[in-house]
């Protein structure tokens, strides 16, 4: 992957971050940030203003699909994945219908998050 | 020698409220007398139109209801009680002069439980009586029974879903990272490390499919089970499966083949849970043939359906198992051949996925051993 851009990861577990950070990092990725809620995501997104957010639909108190209602009115050309796990299918294309150029489930083996992941970088960055 | 004295009702009946139509106020009268000495509680109606209006206020446990009297007959009033109040409807019982074979085969026919000549015999009345009450009374308890059940499956649904759910992500997370550790991303291991590791991610891997497969039931139970399906080349699927699948199959150094057919069926699939469907054939068909095995998948379609069929070496349905293949928790005596886990799961969810798509799934032995696993799908044009 060349992708050198600012990743920003959003889940409020902090083990998918590590496992979902372990596998960005070993595809080459180094700038990455990490917010642990939907709140947190939208300072950072202000302040660092990253290429690529990564954001996870159920999260607690501000969920997935706020989160990213409001980052696109911050910014309606951010591009936001989202992570998935049970296939919801419906909140997967509400995501998408928001403006989501994608997702990866995150409950799959690496190799499976690891290549999802160099599709959608492809797939969103391919004209750069 | 004495007559047995009619025996008063069982406490539990006190109170139960009996409907009383008659056109002969004397015959209310009487029956009204002998009842309520029981303690049941009555209303009555000359009429079968006012026993119609008095049945929804009153709504009595039983209907005493006379046959011959002016405006709707007896069977007439019985068949619009059932056609009103349908399952819920109280149990009538008939009691009437009119006592041909005919008139009896009537009122059974329109709907009564009983059929009682004029004139009566109180103690028969009585005993008859209890009796309907005492089955009317089983079948309500029954029924509240049934509706309790049917609550308390939900709320273990429910349940299972959430654990499920809450317990999923944290052990993807540790088999993830077990896998980090056992690459040697974050430095080398030494063997024992490295076993250590091993073991860490076969039991978060077992696990985890354990949980995927709760989560299934529980979702299929609640009736959740959603399809999705879209136009898909039934062969790259399968193709794909069976390439995931030998991974595991070389670990016992069994072969899965599958030659793709020449022309390839494109069936209306929701891909990902065909491909469940497909894991779990091929990961019984490991599981139960011993090392060494030789594994057939095969893909055949016509104008109207596509079928693959997934053949092991293994010992076979057992006779007088077969079906326990297809439900809940339904393991079979056969065991697996390398120690696997088996939750009894997988099979009753692919059936429920198969259903979805309106196909059929079935288990046939084959004659040289084993059995064959196959897997219908319509075609739409």
């Amino acid at each position: 992957m060349n992708f050198k851009g600012t990743i920003l990861l959003v889940d409020d577990e902090a083990h998918i971050r590590k496992f979902v950070g372990l596998i960005l990092k070993q595809l080459g990725a180094t700038n990455l940030v990490e917010a642990s809620n939907g709140q947190e995501a939208i300072a950072i997104y202000q302040r660092d203003n990253p290429d690529l957010v990564l954001l996870d639909i159920s999260m607690p108190m501000k969920d997935g699909l706020t989160t990213l209602k409001e980052l696109k009115a911050i910014d309606p050309h951010c591009v936001v994945v989202m992570l998935s796990s049970i296939v919801t299918r419906q909140s997967i294309d509400e995501a998408l219908a928001l403006g989501a150029a994608s997702y990866i489930r995150k409950d799959t083996p690496k190799e499976e998050i690891a290549q999802a992941f160099n599709e959608v970088i492809e797939t969103c960055f391919e004209h750069e | 020698m004495e007559p047995p004295a009619a025996q008063s009702p069982a406490p539990d009946l006190k109170g139960r409220k009996i409907l009383i139509v008659d056109d002969d106020r004397l015959n209310i009268r009487i029956l009204s007398g002998i009842l309520r000495k029981q303690g049941y509680e009555l209303a009555d109606a000359d009429s079968g139109e006012k026993a119609l209006e008095v049945y929804p206020k009153f709504n009595p446990d039983l209907v005493l209801l006379d046959v011959m009297m002016p405006g709707i007959n007896g069977f007439e009033a019985c068949r619009t009680l059932k056609q009103l109040h349908g399952d819920a409807c109280a149990p009538i019982v008939f009691i009437t002069a009119k006592n041909e074979s005919d008139d009896v085969v009537e009122g059974f026919s329109a709907g009564g439980v009983d059929y009682l000549p004029k004139p009566f015999q109180p103690r028969e009345v009585l005993v008859r009586i209890r009796t309907h009450l005492q089955n009317q009374l089983f079948a309500e308890q029954q029924k509240l029974l049934v509706e309790q059940l049917s609550k308390a499956n939900a709320a273990k649904n429910r349940f299972l879903g959430m654990a499920a759910h809450d317990l999923r992500n944290p052990l993807a997370s540790v088999r993830g990272l077990a896998e980090f550790l056992r690459d040697g991303v974050v430095g080398q291991l030494t063997p024992d490390q490295l076993d250590l590791i091993e073991t860490i991610h076969t039991a978060s891997q077992s696990m985890l499919r354990l949980v995927n497969e709760l989560l299934d039931v529980a979702t299929i139970e609640a009736g959740e089970l959603k399809i999705f399906p879209e136009s898909h080349n039934l062969s790259d699927l399968i193709q794909k499966c069976v390439y995931l699948a030998n991974i595991e199959a070389a670990k016992k150094n069994t072969h899965i083949v599958f030659a793709p057919p020449g022309q390839t069926p494109h069936p209306s699939i929701d891909a990902a849970k065909i491909q469940q469907v497909v894991d779990n054939l091929l990961s019984n068909a490991i599981k139960y043939s011993p090392p060494g095995s030789h594994v057939a998948v095969e893909l055949r379609a016509n104008d109207t359906h596509c079928s693959f069929g997934v053949k092991d070496q293994g010992p076979g349905i057992p006779e007088g198992e077969r079906d326990k293949l297809f439900k809940d928790f339904g393991r079979l005596s056969v065991k697996p051949t390398g120690g696997e886990k088996s939750t009894g799961l997988g099979l009753a969810i692919c059936h429920k996925i198969v259903e979805a798509h309106h196909g059929t799934i079935m288990a046939d032995n084959l004659p040289g051993g084993g059995c064959e696993f196959s897997v219908t799908l319509p075609l739409n044009s």
